[in-house]
């Protein structure tokens, strides 16, 4: 977070904005802060008072702008705002979303309006101080629960109608989608390419299609000192295989070091397996979730690959991305370790 | 012949300064970028350390395993890193192409592949060979 002031027109143009959707007869926007998250894309939490309206009294409010016109990914926002919506119709614990303007005169670009949620993501802090989180048994569960409610949304919806059609296997697509990204790459990685040979050879047929977040991580969702407050980072939701958002939250690479607690470093599988179960009706069967956490370290060390070369290429000098390249060793290792038995 | 101390050795120096005296002084939220700098000055001395001499025995072990690639026309003395590219691009086809699926073959790869992979990851995050399994009871 930065102290960067909000500049006057925008704040009397969301003023404004707010007041006339809300029915309130004057907003003020007490307090302003830039949230970290991007140079193009602006992030502001807001303290608003409302005087009258459906909002009457203070709200703590998030804007999450979209680039500016000219920019690729110009849709970005409304996607995210649908996306929210329809999770939190399922009965996601996410923030709630208010607002979408996608009429560019009001602030120079489109942006949404969601109430604000409190608390940590950091994966770090999580899986090293118990003190955030509440219970973590309870955590677990919770976080299971909350993935099978996310997995309860099927195609088709159209107001989700700007997700790719899943028409193949999934783990098929996924396999197809990450050779063509290590062909792209000027190095071969051929303890990678063995991993996508074993995940072509054991990739299970195409079952119930579901949204799948798509990062469904520990760092992606928000906790404060009682439990959760909410399931963030919506960007890579798509319809895919439910195993897959499973997989990626047990991988040991996304423990982030707290090896013995298999489910995201903070608590016991079985209690992440009890939490969804209990939502979804149906057992989670535990030896289809290992072929994912193979996909999740491949999937990873290719990304990793690819933010390595964002900085090599001088798009964005940074440690952080220079120093993801090294990851990449430690993910091939483990995915020959997975995979050397069958 | 170049004095010493060796790139190796200043490294090795400049980080227990960076750990010792500065990392302490720092405040909370630029601990994590002087944790990156360290972090990044340890793989980079051990890489000095390794000279090309992993690079030399991965090259020999590829030719052992497979037919090597003849190098490009024109090029009368392609680098190490150049020959080592184009032997880990026919390797990755071999693997594609399911050729060390079963058998002997798959058996030579692997044991190839993994002592490739140990070395590198001693090299980037050594710690992380002393790690648990992906799952304790399986």
């Amino acid at each position: 977070m930065s102290a960067v002031p909000m500049p006057h027109a925008l704040r009397g143009a969301l003023e404004r904005f707010v007041a006339q959707r809300s029915r309130a007869r004057h907003v003020r926007i007490a307090d302003a802060v830039r949230l970290s998250g991007g140079a193009i894309q602006e992030n502001w939490r807001v303290q608003a008072e409302f005087d009258g309206g459906e909002l009457d009294g203070e709200q703590s409010l998030v804007i999450r702008t979209d680039s500016p016109s000219g920019v690729s990914m110009s849709h970005t926002r409304a996607r995210e705002f649908a996306l929210l919506q329809a999770a939190f119709e399922a009965g996601v614990t996410v923030p709630q979303v208010l607002w979408l303007c996608e009429d560019r005169d009001i602030i120079g670009r489109s942006f949404f309006v969601m109430r604000c949620i409190a608390g940590t993501a950091a994966a770090h802090v999580l899986t090293r101080d118990a003190a955030w989180g509440g219970d973590r048994a309870q955590l677990c569960e919770r976080l299971g629960s909350e993935l099978a409610h996310i997995h309860s949304i099927r195609p088709p919806r159209k107001d989700l109608g700007f997700l790719p059609a899943c028409n193949e296997s999934p783990a098929m697509d996924a396999v197809r989608r990450l050779r063509a990204a290590l062909d792209r790459h000027h190095m071969p990685h051929p303890a990678l390419e063995w991993g996508l040979r074993w995940l072509e050879r054991h990739a299970p047929a195409r079952g119930a299609i579901v949204l799948c977040h798509g990062d469904y991580r520990t760092g992606n969702y928000m906790v404060d000192e009682h439990g959760l407050s909410g399931i963030l980072d919506w960007e890579f939701a798509g319809w895919g295989d439910p195993l897959q958002d499973i997989g990626w939250f047990c991988a040991k690479c996304w423990r982030f070091g707290a090896n013995s607690n298999e489910a995201g470093g903070i608590g016991q599988r079985l209690d992440f397996y009890r939490g969804y179960e209990r939502i979804s009706g149906s057992p989670i069967q535990d030896s289809r979730v290992h072929y994912w956490e193979v996909m999740a370290h491949v999937s990873w060390a290719v990304i990793a690959i690819q933010q390595a070369e964002r900085h090599l290429r001088g798009e964005e000098s940074s440690l952080l991305l220079a120093l993801t390249g090294h990851i990449v060793p430690e993910l091939e290792y483990e995915v020959l370790a997975m995979t050397e038995g069958v | 012949m170049r004095g010493q101390p060796t790139g190796e050795q200043l490294l090795e120096t400049a980080r227990g300064l960076l750990r010792d005296e500065l990392l302490p002084a720092l405040p909370a939220d630029k601990r994590h970028a002087a944790l990156m700098i360290a972090n990044a000055m340890a793989i980079a001395g051990r890489q000095l350390k390794n000279g090309e001499a992993h690079d030399r025995e991965e090259l020999a072990a590829l030719a052992a395993l497979l037919p090597l690639p003849p190098t490009s026309a024109g090029e009368d003395d392609p680098s190490l890193r150049t020959r080592l590219v184009a032997a880990n691009r026919a390797l990755c086809a071999m693997l594609r192409d399911g050729q060390a699926d079963h058998g002997a073959m798959r058996e030579r790869v692997l044991d190839h592949l993994r002592s490739v992979t140990r070395r590198a990851v001693e090299e980037s995050n050594p710690k992380y060979l002393a790690s648990k399994p992906a799952r304790v009871n399986r």
